[in-house]
């Protein structure tokens, strides 16, 4: 598109570039962390989804006797047991597992594009359907999230048995009912959170950028709104929502491990990060066993940390892509 | 201000009415059919049908639900909050309000620490693009945000209060310096986010037509940074900046149970588990109208700043 | 000139945290008088340091607390956080000592006549409500108090269980009769109580908060608050109440059985953690968790030399619903009962935390008996008698709940559970509920399987067995119900030669045990922390008026 590149390509690249060496260890440490941040998500994602396949022990495999729990990392159990003597290493597998498809169900139950769509639509087409996107927003944004998640989760936990043995008699979901109702329930408590920060933001965004010449000019030369979302509104966009999407990643992470460590989450049978750091929280028992708060809480916070990282990287590749383009 | 800005304020205004009805519907209704109810949790283990008989009528929960909410509306309006079962005989004005303001000052602290650290870490990290220095900021209170608040807590109130011994740990006031720690734990997670979006900001900007003409007009860099570059980098930081203030008066759960501050979201945590009708109801109300409120207040706000974007709500009426 | 604006902006970030470490420091230094001033906190705490000298100077008491889940009105309290204020606040005709002895509190002496059946009291003649007004208190504020009890308006939870024996407070608590007819004002130190049946324990019965004194003219005055500045006439009054965040309790300088030695007790509410604030210094009595019992057993933490175990009178159980599915066949029940490892379960993984539970009442309850047995530990025994029962073969699911809202489910039903399905092949499903979903639930009977627990109100067996499974007693939740076991507690109830009472009762707990409706698993302990400079706290197995004793002195 000639019309927004042509203005400013005519200036000379600003003085603010900095000197070349230092220019190729930034690209190469940003790339290095963002490619440690990708190799250590996809590690977690498949040892999350082969959980039952490569976990050294049952999920609740006991050995209770004084030798045998709360052992440092040993070669029999890499991460320590923990109280009941479970192998911390198995039940961290298996709350990456839980961790893994919550995120990817929220993502694919649509918070997050729901945050893009909608704030995009909401900001371009203004009107009434920006005034619908937004109120409805306010009616669910309104409400201080973490009363209500609170509320929704505790409001449902009573009815988990009814319907998760429904499911069991009923379907071919058998003993994962339990964990499947489960994860509706958070989910139904994050989503309806999860997309009204990012769509604001971008909301705000297509209102400043939809007000300059190119788009104006792209406007008037007849282009449709589709093709002018995706081709000029979009791209400025994206950076924000980038930020977004992958902070919110974390957050949506955090959110399940939060309420499972609140107890409102997942729970037995299934295992999760909250309640496995739960199990081995305390200021005490961190100053005695702090190798199990380490291993109990590590790969989440790594988890965490890499999606942030991503994110991050992403942001900065697509900017320098944008201000080339310029 | 002209009168198209005004009448926007009135509508924006009026908008919020049917806003917090829907709101305060939908959680009353939540609450009343949600399993275990505030007589269970007060007769306990010696619950006898008359004793609940006496006690629903006296917190009127004998009408049916309709009829109940439009009582409950009109105490609403003659700004009655309702009664605390979980506290029992104190009115939820009398719980909330103390409590709200507790988590409110400690809120108000961290969000000018989040703030007053995030947006020049980020303008920083944003000015040193291009050296190893920019990544390795916002690693570094990347990592900061990645820790669950709950291990934050165990983390410091070991290093502190055991392992140094320099701090006390139970809440004698919110200025005293027990809260340091906690204010510091509230905040230090946010600083990631906002520097990086600061950071964002900032690069978008240098790449905008005014700041080269400015370099290239040869004005001073510090100029250019502080009248330029800072300032219209802050424009998106406003939105950010007046959706966090509603949240201040919800406080940090984990840090406030973890440090054990009477804070109103430590009170709302056993509200929701009591469960504690009015008190919750009460508290959603108020963290309602106050997002109504602070959403009414940026939208001013950008129709001060950037004149382009009131042109835009005006035209898309 | 890229360098010149690093230089710049790490300037701007020094400001800023500068900015910010000063207004904490002048917050720090405005801080002592800023914050909600209670003038008796002033000595010398707002700068507490960790030296352990602080804690010990002065007369403030300050220990953790719970929010009390009832007012603090003595017919409404039902539960032991709520008492634990109220027993301190409030007196009745007698109460308990330390070693959970029936004493004379307001009333000096009494005299039981017509077979058991009629209390006479004499009350002492200088005991004053709280406040300045020094209001004395008189037969007639026991005869209000006890009328006020019985009201159904007032729907005391408690008042039928406790006073029920008392002549004519049925009638008037089912709006039979207009006053208790039992209740007598003989003179103005003189009370008479007539009983229904004649009963060895109503003294015991007396010593729950529903039978204590309140002040008519206040409660009449200001009928909605009053609990929130109540006027007692025990050891401490109520001097500040901050919902979630603190309870300050003021002595009594007027106390008729000797005035307390501290001059406030402050319980914190807001929680945190109690352990490190007690290792910090900030608080006189903790609690010790029970996974660390091993390091402060075997004396290699510092803080062994203040550790105290105190018993309660409480047990934990398991109640197998007998109207339910599979736990309707006594062999299923049995075979429960007999196969999770107790013994392993508290040696291991509580590091003897508790006690293992032989019997139903705990040690320190009168009338307890070694003889009693239940079900030791047996799963080949268990697994037989599950091939044998009805559902051998085609056991139902099963769910336990439990009432809790913590992260995990507790690691003890964790152990427990892995018994049932090692020994039994039995996967039992852990549901955790919320407490009044939990009692809901109870209440109506739809459970299978609970967890529960229960703690004595007064040191009597008829407040364990009584209580719990007569059949027609309200508490009964289980649904027991066995004919000879209500025969036995029938006659319990009315024998009035102690021994003999006992004897019943040990009877009775042996049945209820052998019939696995309930299985007692363990006696719990309070694992305490006191600081060495506080003297004379009583270890009480039940809750009972105890600051009054305590004093603050170093050696």
């Amino acid at each position: 598109m000639a019309s927004e590149t042509t203005v400013p390509v005519l200036l000379p690249e600003p003085e603010l570039a900095p000197p070349r060496r230092f220019r190729t260890l930034r690209d190469l440490l940003r790339k290095k962390i963002a490619l440690l941040a990708i190799a250590y998500l996809a590690i977690f994602y498949a040892c999350g989804l082969l959980a039952p396949f490569i976990a050294p022990y049952g999920l609740n495999d006991q050995q209770l006797t004084v030798e045998t729990r709360l052992q440092p990392p040993s070669a029999d159990h890499l991460l320590g047991t923990d109280r009941l003597g479970r192998d911390m290493l198995t039940r961290v597998l298996y709350s990456a597992r839980t961790t893994v498809v919550f995120t990817i169900v929220i993502v694919i139950s649509g918070g997050l594009f729901l945050g893009l769509g909608l704030g995009l639509l909401a900001g371009y087409r203004g009107g009434w359907v920006d005034t619908a996107i937004m109120r409805t927003g306010e009616v669910l944004s309104g409400m201080p999230t973490l009363i209500l998640m609170l509320a929704i989760t505790a409001s449902f936990r009573g009815r988990i048995n009814s319907w998760s043995f429904w499911l069991e008699d009923h379907t071919f979901l058998g003993d994962d009912s339990k964990t499947l109702v489960k994860f509706t329930i958070i989910s139904l408590a994050t989503v309806p959170f999860a997309w009204l920060g990012s769509s604001r933001i971008v909301r705000s965004q297509v209102l400043a950028i939809r007000e300059q010449a190119y788009v104006t000019a792209a406007e008037s030369l007849g282009a449709t709104t589709p093709r002018i979302l995706i081709r000029h509104v979009l791209p400025g966009v994206m950076p924000l929502f980038l930020v977004g999407l992958s902070s919110g990643m974390a957050g949506i992470a955090g959110a399940e491990v939060a309420l499972s460590y609140l107890g409102l989450g997942i729970d037995e049978p299934a295992a999760s990060f909250g309640n496995l750091i739960g199990d081995v929280n305390g200021t005490r028992f961190f100053e005695q066993y702090p190798y199990l708060l380490v291993a109990g809480a590590g790969p989440v916070i790594l988890f965490l940390f890499s999606w942030n990282l991503l994110g991050d990287a992403l942001v900065d590749v697509f900017d320098r892509r944008q201000n080339s383009h310029r | 201000m002209g009168p198209g800005l005004a009448g926007y304020i009135i509508r924006r205004l009026l908008w919020a009415i049917p806003v917090l009805f829907l709101i305060s519907i939908t959680v009353f209704a939540m609450l009343r059919l949600a399993p275990g109810s505030p007589i269970d949790a007060i007769l306990g283990q010696r619950y006898t049908e008359e004793q609940a008989a006496v006690l629903r009528d006296k917190y009127g929960y004998d009408d049916p639900l309709p009829v109940q909410y439009v009582k409950y509306i009109g105490n609403l309006a003659q700004g009655d909050l309702g009664v605390s079962t979980r506290h029992r005989d104190f009115t939820a004005s009398e719980i909330i309000w103390p409590k709200i303001w507790i988590s409110t000052q400690l809120g108000l602290i961290a969000l000018v620490i989040v703030f007053g650290l995030g947006i020049p870490v980020g303008v920083y990290a944003a000015m040193a693009r291009g050296t190893f220095i920019d990544p390795l900021t916002i690693a570094f209170w990347l990592a900061i945000e990645a820790i669950p608040t709950f291990v934050l807590v165990t983390l410091t109130s070991w290093f502190f209060a055991l392992k140094l011994g320099v701090i006390d740990l139970g809440y004698e006031g919110v200025w005293t310096p027990n809260m340091i720690v906690p204010v510091l734990v509230m905040s230090l997670p946010g600083v990631a986010g906002v520097a990086r979006f600061m950071r964002a900001s900032v690069i978008g900007v240098l790449g905008e037509d005014y700041i080269r003409t400015a370099r290239a007009k040869g004005l001073k860099e510090q100029t250019i940074v502080l009248t330029h570059i800072t300032r219209n980098a802050l424009l998106p930081m406003i939105t950010v900046i007046g959706l966090s203030l509603p949240g201040i008066t919800t406080g940090s759960l984990f840090v406030e149970v973890g440090f054990g501050i009477p804070g109103i979201a430590n009170e709302s945590l056993q509200a929701v588990l009591a469960p504690d009708y009015d008190v919750i109801l009460a508290l959603v109300l108020f963290g309602a109208t106050l997002f109504v409120l602070a959403n009414v207040a940026i939208d001013i706000l950008y129709g001060f700043i950037d004149p382009r974007v009131r042109v835009g709500v005006g035209r898309g009426q | 000139m890229s360098n010149k604006m690093l230089t710049l902006m790490m300037g701007f970030v020094a400001f800023l945290i500068l900015a910010v470490g000063v207004v904490f420091l002048i917050a720090l230094a405005g801080g002592g008088d800023d914050d909600d001033g209670s003038p008796a906190d002033g000595d010398g705490e707002n700068n507490r340091s960790s030296t352990s000298g602080k804690i010990c100077d002065g007369k403030s008491l300050i220990v953790p607390g719970d929010d009390p889940s009832s007012v603090l009105d003595p017919i409404q309290v039902a539960d032991v956080s709520t008492a634990e204020y109220v027993v301190e606040i409030f007196g009745g005709l007698v109460t308990l000592d330390p070693d959970l002895k029936v004493q004379p509190d307001i009333a000096k002496e009494w005299t039981s006549s017509n077979g058991g059946k009629t209390y006479t009291f004499k009350l002492r003649d200088n005991v004053v409500f709280h406040s300045g007004t020094a209001k004395r208190v008189t037969a007639n504020d026991f005869k209000y108090s006890i009328e006020r009890a019985a009201d159904p308006a007032n729907a005391s939870p408690t008042v039928l269980a406790y006073l029920g024996n008392i002549v004519g407070l049925k009638d008037r608590f089912q709006n039979k009769a207009s006053s208790v007819t039992g209740v007598k004002v003989i003179d103005e130190t003189t009370v008479q109580i007539d009983l229904v049946e004649p009963s060895d324990f109503f003294l015991s019965e007396l010593t729950y908060p529903v039978a204590y004194v309140v002040d008519k003219e206040q409660i009449e005055g200001n009928a909605r608050n009053w609990t929130q500045k109540p006027r007692g006439t025990g050891p401490f009054q109520l001097k500040e109440f901050k919902p979630a965040e603190k309870i300050v309790l003021a002595k009594n300088d007027r106390y008729h059985l000797g005035v307390a030695k501290l001059d406030e007790v402050v319980f914190e509410l807001a929680g945190g953690s109690i352990l490190t604030r007690y290792e910090n210094n900030e608080i006189h009595i903790g609690g010790f968790p029970a996974t660390q019992l091993d390091s402060i057993k075997s004396g290699q933490n510092p803080l062994s030399d203040d550790y105290r175990e105190i018993p309660e009178m409480a047990v934990f159980y398991f109640t197998l619903n007998p109207q339910k599915a599979p736990f309707d066949d006594p062999k299923v029940r049995q075979a429960f009962a007999m196969s999770f490892d107790r013994q392993n379960i508290n040696t291991v993984l509580l590091y003897d935390a508790y006690r293992v539970a032989d019997g139903f009442m705990p040690p320190e309850t009168p009338g307890y008996s070694e003889s009693i047995k239940s079900y030791s530990y047996d799963p080949v025994k268990a697994k037989q008698l599950l091939q044998e029962s009805r559902y051998a073969g085609k056991l139902p699911r099963i769910v336990l709940t439990y009432s809790g809202s913590g992260s995990a489910a507790p690691d003890l039903l964790v152990a427990i559970q892995k018994g049932w399905s090692d020994n039994l092949g039995v996967e039992i499903e852990l549901q955790a509920v919320d407490s009044s979903a939990f009692l809901r639930e109870q209440r109506k009977g739809q459970f299978q399987m609970q967890s529960d627990g229960w703690a004595a109100d007064y040191p009597d067996p008829e407040d364990f067995l009584g209580k719990l499974f007569a059949s027609d007693s309200s508490l009964n939740y289980a649904r027991y119900k066995n004919d000879e076991v209500d025969a036995l507690l029938r006659q319990a109830r009315i024998e009035t030669d102690r021994t003999k009472r006992f004897d019943l009762y040990r009877q009775a707990e042996q049945k209820i045990i052998d019939d696995a409706t309930v299985i007692p698993t363990f006696w719990p302990v309070t694992h305490t922390l006191v600081k060495s400079c506080v003297k004379n706290l009583p270890s009480a197995a039940l809750v009972i008026p105890k600051y009054r004793y305590v004093e603050i002195k170093d050696d």
